[in-house]
C-alpha cells in the first residue's frame, strides 16, 4: 500500500464534511498549495539552468558550509552588483564539490517529470480498466478485481525496487515501476463511482435510443465518474516523488549525478552524523515544501467538489 | 454468515498468494544480473562457472525450478508445501530462518509506533473535530496535512542530528542495542519482549532508547493521516442524527464526544490496516537509516544483490501478512458495525 | 632444516616448537631491542605474564554470511574476515618490520612455518614433504595431525560446496590431481588421491604437476585453511558429507588463535581467545565485531571510545579522523589499487593508440588530492608494487592533455569526432555501492575526457550485475574498477589472473585481452624453476602490458583502519583482513 492509497481510503465511501467555510474567498491553503507547485513547475522546466553552477559538475570546493544568515544579505547585495568572482554557495557543497543550490533548484525537473508521468499513465490506465471492471461486470473484470488487490498488498516499496532492479536505472523504468504501483488506486476509485453511476436515468435513456454499450460507458458514464479519481491526482503527483526519493535514497532510483532530491539526501547522509547538515537538509526542506504544496492543492479541489 | 464469509475471503486470499508466487517467481527471473557470478568472482572458468549454477540449481529447467520451489519435488529440495522457502544465496541460510529474525524487528517498531500514533492522533483529531473551524482545528488540520506528506527518511536523519548529534539525547543510530550490550537469547524475537523474558530489565530500557528516535520518525509520518481521518470521521459522526438527538437531550459535551468518537472509530479501522500494511513495506527507510536489522534492511539488500529467493520469500511474507491483516480488520469491521452486510 | 621466524618476528633457533609458544612481553620485547643475548631472553619470555582479560570492539561493515571458504559467501571480505581468525594456515610469510605508520608489513621473500614447521622440497618428483608442527590444538582440545590436512585437501577436491575456492588455489599451485577434471561427471576425479598423503602423523607430502613456483603461497591463502577433521565429520550429514551447511551456519572447527563465541548473521559476531593456541593464548580475551552498514556512523563511534578499531571508512572520513583524539588512523600500500578497464573485446577500444590516448588524459595528482586526500600513489604497473616480480613499465602514461589531444588525433579521431557513435561504449561503469569512495573519482574522470573530446558518461550499476557483467559476460566496455586484488602474492600470479587469454589458462580476464607472446611467455614462466629467470621474463611481460595499455593503471591507495591510540600490533596481510591475534591494547 502506498500513501496514495492511504489517501484514497481515507476518504473513500466517507461523507465528506466541510473543513471551513467553504464561501471563503480568501483560502490560504490554496494560495501556499498553488504558489509552491507553481514554483516547482518553474523550476522544472528552468531550474537547471538558471542555477549559478551546473548541476552535474562538480567545483573544487568540497564540503564547503553554506554562508550564516547574517552574511546573506550582504553577499546578495555584492553577487548582483557584480563584485564577486565567483558565485557563492547559498546551501554549500557536498562531499563530492556540488553546489547544494544548483541541485535543489534542477532536482524538480527529475522529479516532477517523474511523479507527472506516472500519475498520468496510471491515472489513464486506471480510469480506464476501472471504468471496464465497474461497467461490465463479468469474470475477466472479477479477475481484474482480485489481481488488482493483490498488487495494493504488495510491499509498495519493494516492488518499485524489484522492478526498477529489473529493467535497470533509468527515468523510464522508475515511471513504469510507479505506475504499476499506483493504477490500481485509480482502478478502485473509478470503478466505485461507475458502478453508481451506471445504474442513473442517463444511461437507461442511453439503451433506450440504441447506442452501443461501449460508447454509453465512455461517451456519458465516463465523464461523471471521473472525479474521485481528478481529486486523486494532485495527491498522488506528491506522493510519487515521496516514492521516487525513497527510492534513490536506497540506491535504487535515479542514477547520479542526475540531481534529484532524494539522491541528494542520500549522499549527505552520511555527512549528517559528522555535522555537515546542509547536503541533506535543504533537499529534505524542498520536497516536504513540494509535497506539502500538492497534497495541500489536492485538499482544496476534495473540498471544492464537496461544496 | 460470517463464517462463510471468512472461508471465502480465506480462499480468495490463498489464491492471490498463490498466483503471486508464481508471478514473482518469473518476474525476477527477468533481472538483469546473473546471481552465479558472485560466486565465480575469483575464478570465472567455464566449469567452475557450471559448479556454481548447479549448486543453486539454476542448471535445472525453469518449470522444475518452479515446481521444487512450490515443494511438488520433495525429492530434489523441499519447498513451500513442505515449508521452507528456500535458501539464500548471500547468507547461505533458511530464508524462513532469515525472515523469522529480521520480520519481529519491523513487526516491533512498526508495532509500537503505531500504538503511539493512535495515541496521539485520537486526541488530536477530536480537538480538532470538536471546535470546528477554530484555531484548533485548522492547526489540527495543517498539522494532518503537513505530516502526512513528510519523507521519514529525512526525518529520521534530522532527528539523528538533532537529538544525537546536538544534543546528546539519543543514542547513536547503531541498531536495537548499544554495540557492547550483549543481545538476549531470541525467544520471540521482539527484542522489548526478550530483554523482559530474560530478566534484564538494564537491556529493556536500553532497548526502548534506541526505539525512541525510530519510533518518534514513524509517529510523526503516521499521525498525519490518522488525524486527519479521525478529524474527518468525527466531523461526519458530529453530524449525524443521533448526536443530534443527544444533544438535544442535553447530554454533556463530552458525552456526546464518545459516541461520536466510537461510531467514528469503524471507518478508521480500515484506514489502520492499509497503514499498517505500509509501514510494513516502508518501514525499509526508517531501518536503513537507524541500522535496525529488519525486514525492509533484509529486503533491500536482497534485491540489490539479486539474491532471488531471499526476494521472492520476503515478497511473499509481507503481501501474505497484509492480506491477513486487511482480511481481520475487514471482520472486525464488519462485526461492530451493522450495517455492513457480508456479500 | 630452514631457521624459523615466530610470529612475532623473534628467530626461533631452537628444534622445540616451546620457544614461540609464548606471547612477548612488552618488556621482553624491549630487552629485545636493547639487544641483551638470548639468555636475558629466556628469562623474560619465561617471565611473561598472562595477557589480562582484554577486549575491543570493532565496527565492520559487515559480519560474516558464512565461514565456509568454499561456500557462497566466500568472495566476501567480511566472511573471510571470520576464516582467517578462526582458522591456521600451513605456511605463512615472516615479518617484515613496521611501516612508517607503525603497521607490521609481511616480507614476501620469506616464508616462515604455521602449521607446517618446515618442509622440504625435491624438485626431481616435485614433491614437497612437509613436517608438520606437535603439539597444536584447537578450541575444545581437538589435536591437529596428519589427518586433518588430508581431510582439507581431499574436501577441496570433492568441489561439493558452491564455490571451488580450495580447489582453485589448489589448481593454480599446480598440486597434481586438482585439474578441471573435478567437474565433470566422474566421481572418481573428484577423490583426493596419492597427491597428498600422510607419511606418519606429522608429516604430509603434497605432490606438484610442474614445477610451479605458486606452490607456497597458495598455502598461505585464506581458501587452504586447515579444518579439524573430527569435529567436521561429526557434524556431516547424509547430504552434505562435507559439513558445507555447518560451516557456513555455525562454526568453522580449526586450529586457529580464537574460537566463536556467538555469531547473529548481519549483526554481530563474538570470538574468544583460544587457550590452546600454538603460539601462545593471545592478548585479546574477548573480540566483538558489530555491523554497522553506514560507514559515517562507524567513524562518530570510534571518537566517542565505545569501539575500538572500525574499518571500510571513506578516504575523507579516515582524513577528518587524522586529527580526532585517542584515535590513530594508520595505512599501508598494499595492493589495492584503481585503475580503468577499457575491454578489447569492445570498439573503439581496440585501438591502442586510443587506449594510449585515456591513459595520458587521467589527472592522476588530482584524484590523489581530491579522491583520497593525498592516501595514494601513482602507479607504474599492472601489478601491485609490493609483489614479488613486480615491475614498473618502460612505458609510462603521465597526465598529459596535450599528448591525449594528439594521440586521439593519431587514432583518428581528432578533437573526438567520430567518437559520438561510441557513446553507449563510453559509460564509465562502477560499482553503484561505492558511491561515496568514487563518487569525486569517476567526475574528475569524466570532466578530464570531456576535456579532451571523449563523450564519457556515468553509469553506476550495483555490485552483483557488476560482478556478472566484468567476470562472466565480460562485456564491460568501460569501467572504473578498484576491488582488484590479486590473492596469490606473486607477478605471476596476478599476469594469470588478469591477463592470460581465456583459453590460455587466464582466469578473469576482464578486458579480453588476448596477446599469444605474453601468454607463451607466461606458460614458460609458470614452470620456470630458476627464479632469476622467471623474473625477468614476468618483467618483460608487464613492459609489454603496460605499452600495450592492457588496463590503464591509475594508483595505489593505502588500506587504511582507524584505531584507538591504544591498540598495538596491527598488522597488514594481503586479504586486507586482520588477525585478531596480532592485537594487544596498551594499559
Amino acid at each position: 500500500m502506498s500513501r496514495a492509497e492511504i489517501a484514497a481510503a481515507s476518504t473513500e465511501g466517507a461523507q465528506r464534511a466541510p473543513a471551513f467555510d467553504t464561501a471563503r474567498r480568501f483560502d490560504p491553503l490554496l494560495i501556499v498549495g498553488t504558489l509552491i507547485v507553481a514554483t516547482v513547475c518553474l523550476l522544472a522546466v528552468w531550474g537547471p539552468v538558471i542555477g549559478p553552477y551546473d548541476p552535474t559538475l562538480t567545483t573544487a570546493s568540497v564540503a564547503v558550509p553554506p554562508p550564516s544568515p547574517s552574511e546573506v544579505p550582504g553577499l546578495l547585495i555584492a553577487q548582483f552588483s557584480g563584485q564577486l568572482e565567483t558565485p557563492p554557495h547559498w546551501m554549500g557543497t557536498d562531499a563530492n564539490g556540488y553546489d547544494v543550490f544548483s541541485r535543489v533548484i534542477a532536482a524538480p525537473r527529475a522529479d516532477l517529470t517523474i511523479a507527472l508521468l506516472a500519475t498520468a499513465l496510471s491515472a489513464i490506465l486506471g480510469v480506464g480498466l476501472g471504468l471496464l471492471a465497474g461497467y461490465f461486470r463479468n469474470i475477466a473484470t472479477e479477475l481484474l478485481m482480485r489481481v488488482s488487490d493483490v498488487m495494493q498488498s504488495f510491499p509498495v516499496f519493494i516492488s518499485a525496487m524489484v522492478l526498477v532492479a529489473l529493467a535497470g536505472r533509468s527515468t523510464t523504468n522508475i515511471v513504469i515501476a510507479l505506475a504499476f504501483v499506483y493504477t490500481p488506486i485509480f482502478v478502485r476509485l473509478t470503478r466505485a463511482e461507475v458502478l453508481s453511476q451506471r445504474s442513473r436515468g442517463f444511461v437507461e435513456s442511453a439503451r433506450a435510443l440504441g447506442t452501443s454499450e461501449l460508447t454509453i460507458a465512455i461517451r456519458h458514464v465516463l465523464p461523471n465518474s471521473l472525479t474521485p479519481a481528478l481529486i486523486q491526482l494532485s495527491v498522488t503527483v506528491g506522493f510519487a516523488i515521496l516514492l521516487t526519493a525513497g527510492l534513490s535514497f536506497v540506491g535504487a532510483g535515479v542514477r547520479p549525478p542526475t540531481p534529484e532530491w532524494g539522491l541528494m539526501i542520500s549522499t549527505g547522509a552520511n555527512q549528517i552524523i559528522l555535522g555537515e547538515w546542509w547536503p541533506s537538509v535543504f533537499p529534505g526542506i524542498a520536497i516536504s515544501l513540494t509535497v506539502f504544496g500538492f497534497a495541500a492543492l489536492g485538499n482544496v479541489v476534495e473540498r471544492r467538489h464537496d461544496a | 454468515m460470517l463464517l462463510r464469509y471468512v472461508l471465502k475471503r480465506l480462499g480468495v486470499g490463498a489464491l492471490q498468494l498463490a498466483g503471486l508466487t508464481v508471478a514473482v517467481f518469473f518476474l525476477i527471473r527477468w533481472l538483469p544480473a546473473d546471481p552465479v557470478s558472485r560466486l565465480v568472482s575469483m575464478n570465472a572458468s567455464d566449469e567452475a562457472y557450471a559448479q556454481a549454477a548447479a549448486q543453486l540449481g539454476l542448471d535445472r529447467p525453469l518449470l522444475t525450478q518452479l515446481a521444487v520451489y512450490l515443494g511438488f519435488r520433495p525429492d530434489l529440495e523441499p519447498g513451500i508445501l513442505q515449508g521452507s522457502l528456500g535458501v539464500s544465496w548471500v547468507t547461505g541460510s533458511a530464508i524462513t530462518q532469515d525472515i523469522l529474525q529480521f520480520l519481529p524487528v519491523t513487526l516491533e517498531l512498526i508495532t509500537i509506533s503505531f500504538v503511539i500514533a493512535f495515541l496521539v492522533s485520537i486526541p488530536l483529531g477530536m480537538l480538532g473535530a470538536l471546535n470546528p473551524g477554530g484555531r484548533a482545528d485548522k492547526g489540527v488540520f495543517f498539522y494532518g496535512l503537513f505530516a502526512g506528506s513528510q519523507p521519514e527518511f529525512w526525518w529520521g536523519l534530522l532527528f539523528v542530528f538533532l537529538f544525537f548529534f546536538k544534543l546528546g539525547w539519543a543514542p547513536a543510530p547503531l541498531g536495537s542495542l548499544s554495540p557492547m550490550s550483549m543481545a538476549p537469547v531470541p525467544v520471540t524475537g521482539f527484542i522489548t519482549v526478550d530483554t523482559l523474558i530474560a530478566g534484564q530489565p538494564r537491556l529493556f530500557v536500553e532497548a526502548l532508547h534506541h526505539l525512541m528516535l525510530p519510533v518518534i520518525t514513524l509517529v510523526f509520518v503516521l499521525s498525519g493521516p490518522i488525524v486527519k481521518m479521525v478529524r474527518q470521521n468525527m466531523l461526519r459522526a458530529l453530524q449525524s442524527d443521533f448526536v443530534l438527538y443527544a444533544n438535544c437531550l442535553g447530554l454533556p459535551r463530552r458525552r456526546v464526544a464518545r459516541y461520536a468518537l466510537r461510531a467514528a472509530m469503524g471507518p478508521s479501522l480500515t484506514l489502520i490496516g492499509i497503514l499498517y500494511g505500509f509501514m510494513l513495506s516502508g518501514a525499509v527507510l526508517v531501518e536503513n537509516v537507524f541500522s535496525l536489522g529488519g525486514i525492509g534492511q533484509y529486503a533491500v539488500r536482497s534485491v540489490l544483490s539479486f539474491d532471488y529467493p531471499a526476494i521472492q520469500g520476503v515478497v511473499l511474507v509481507i503481501t501474505a501478512i497484509s492480506l491477513l491483516v486487511y482480511l481481520l480488520l475487514d471482520l472486525v469491521h464488519a462485526a461492530i458495525d451493522p450495517r455492513i452486510s457480508h456479500r | 632444516m630452514r631457521t624459523q621466524r615466530c610470529p612475532n618476528g623473534q628467530l626461533n633457533e631452537s628444534p622445540s616448537p616451546l620457544q614461540c609458544a609464548a606471547r612477548l612481553h612488552p618488556i621482553a620485547r624491549a630487552v629485545k631491542r636493547l639487544g641483551l643475548g638470548s639468555a636475558a631472553l629466556s628469562v623474560a619470555l619465561l617471565a611473561a605474564a598472562p595477557a589480562s582479560a582484554q577486549q575491543v570492539l570493532i565496527l565492520a561493515e559487515d559480519v560474516p554470511a558464512g565461514l565456509d571458504y568454499d561456500g557462497p559467501s566466500a568472495a566476501i571480505p567480511a566472511s573471510q574476515q571470520g576464516m582467517v581468525n578462526l582458522l591456521e594456515p600451513l605456511v605463512g610469510y615472516a615479518s617484515g618490520g613496521e611501516n612508517e605508520d607503525g603497521i607490521i608489513v609481511p616480507d614476501f621473500d620469506t616464508f616462515e612455518g604455521r602449521l607446517a614447521e618446515s618442509w622440504e622440497h625435491d624438485a626431481t618428483n616435485n614433491t614437497w614433504t612437509l613436517k608438520l608442527r606437535e603439539g597444536v590444538q584447537g578450541c575444545n582440545g581437538e589435536t591437529f595431525d596428519a589427518n586433518d590436512v588430508v581431510y582439507t585437501f581431499a574436501r577441496a577436491k570433492s568441489v561439493s560446496g558452491a564455490a571451488p575456492i580450495g580447489w582453485f588455489l589448489s589448481n593454480v599451485g599446480s598440486i597434481a590431481g586438482f585439474t578441471t577434471d573435478v567437474f565433470g561427471e566422474d566421481a572418481a576425479a573428484k577423490k583426493l588421491g596419492d597427491e597428498v598423503v600422510a607419511i606418519d602423523e606429522y608429516t604430509v607430502q603434497i605432490t606438484q604437476s610442474e614445477p610451479n613456483a605458486l606452490f607456497l603461497p597458495v598455502l598461505t591463502i585464506f581458501g587452504l585453511l586447515i579444518f579439524d577433521k573430527e569435529t567436521m565429520e561429526e557434524n556431516a550429514t547424509e547430504d552434505d558429507p562435507w559439513a558445507h551447511d555447518y560451516v557456513n551456519n555455525t562454526n568453522a572447527p580449526g586450529f586457529g588463535p580464537y574460537c566463536l563465541d556467538s555469531w547473529r548473521k548481519t549483526e554481530q559476531i563474538t570470538y574468544i581467545a583460544n587457550e590452546n593456541y600454538y603460539l601462545g593464548k593471545p592478548a585479546i580475551e574477548r573480540v566483538s565485531v558489530r555491523r554497522v552498514p553506514q560507514s559515517s556512523n562507524r567513524a562518530v563511534v570510534l571518537r566517542t571510545g565505545q569501539a575500538q578499531l572500525v574499518t571500510g571508512l571513506t578516504p575523507r572520513e579516515y582524513d577528518s579522523l587524522q586529527d580526532a583524539d585517542g584515535v590513530t588512523v594508520g595505512g599501508v600500500t598494499g595492493n589495492e589499487n584503481l585503475f580503468l578497464h577499457m575491454n578489447f573485446g569492445v570498439e573503439p577500444f581496440d585501438n591502442i593508440t586510443l587506449r594510449q590516448a585515456i591513459a595520458h588524459a587521467i589527472p592522476v595528482e588530482q584524484i590523489i588530492q581530491n579522491g583520497y586526500f593525498g592516501q595514494a600513489t601513482p602507479w607504474a604497473g599492472v601489478v601491485p608494487s609490493g609483489y614479488p616480480g613486480y615491475k614498473a613499465g618502460d612505458t609510462q602514461y603521465a597526465y598529459d592533455p596535450d599528448r591525449a589531444k594528439a594521440l586521439l588525433a593519431e587514432a583518428g579521431y581528432e578533437g573526438g569526432e567520430g567518437l559520438e557513435a561510441f557513446a553507449d561504449a563510453f559509460q564509465l561503469t562502477y560499482v553503484a555501492e561505492k558511491e561515496s569512495t568514487l563518487g569525486p573519482i569517476v567526475n574528475i574522470v569524466q570532466s578530464a575526457l570531456r576535456e579532451v573530446g571523449i563523450p564519457a558518461t556515468l553509469n553506476p550499476i550495483p555490485q552483483t550485475q557488476y560482478g556478472d557483467r566484468q567476470l562472466v559476460k565480460r562485456d564491460l566496455p568501460f569501467a572504473i574498477n578498484d576491488q582488484e586484488k590479486p590473492i596469490g602474492v606473486d607477478a605471476g600470479y596476478a599476469i594469470q589472473l588478469f591477463f592470460v587469454s581465456a583459453d590460455k589458462g587466464g582466469l578473469n580476464n576482464m578486458v579480453n585481452h588476448s596477446n599469444p607472446e605474453i601468454d607463451e611467455m607466461w606458460s614458460k614462466a609458470r614452470v620456470e624453476p630458476d627464479s632469476d629467470v622467471r623474473t625477468d621474463i614476468l618483467g618483460q611481460i608487464q613492459d609489454r602490458l603496460m605499452s600495450d595499455v592492457a588496463w590503464a593503471p591509475l594508483l595505489e591507495y593505502r588500506t587504511q583502519w582507524a584505531y584507538s591510540d591504544r591498540l598495538q600490533g596491527l598488522r597488514w596481510y594481503p586479504d586486507n583482513s586482520i588477525r585478531y591475534a596480532d592485537l594487544n591494547v596498551a594499559e
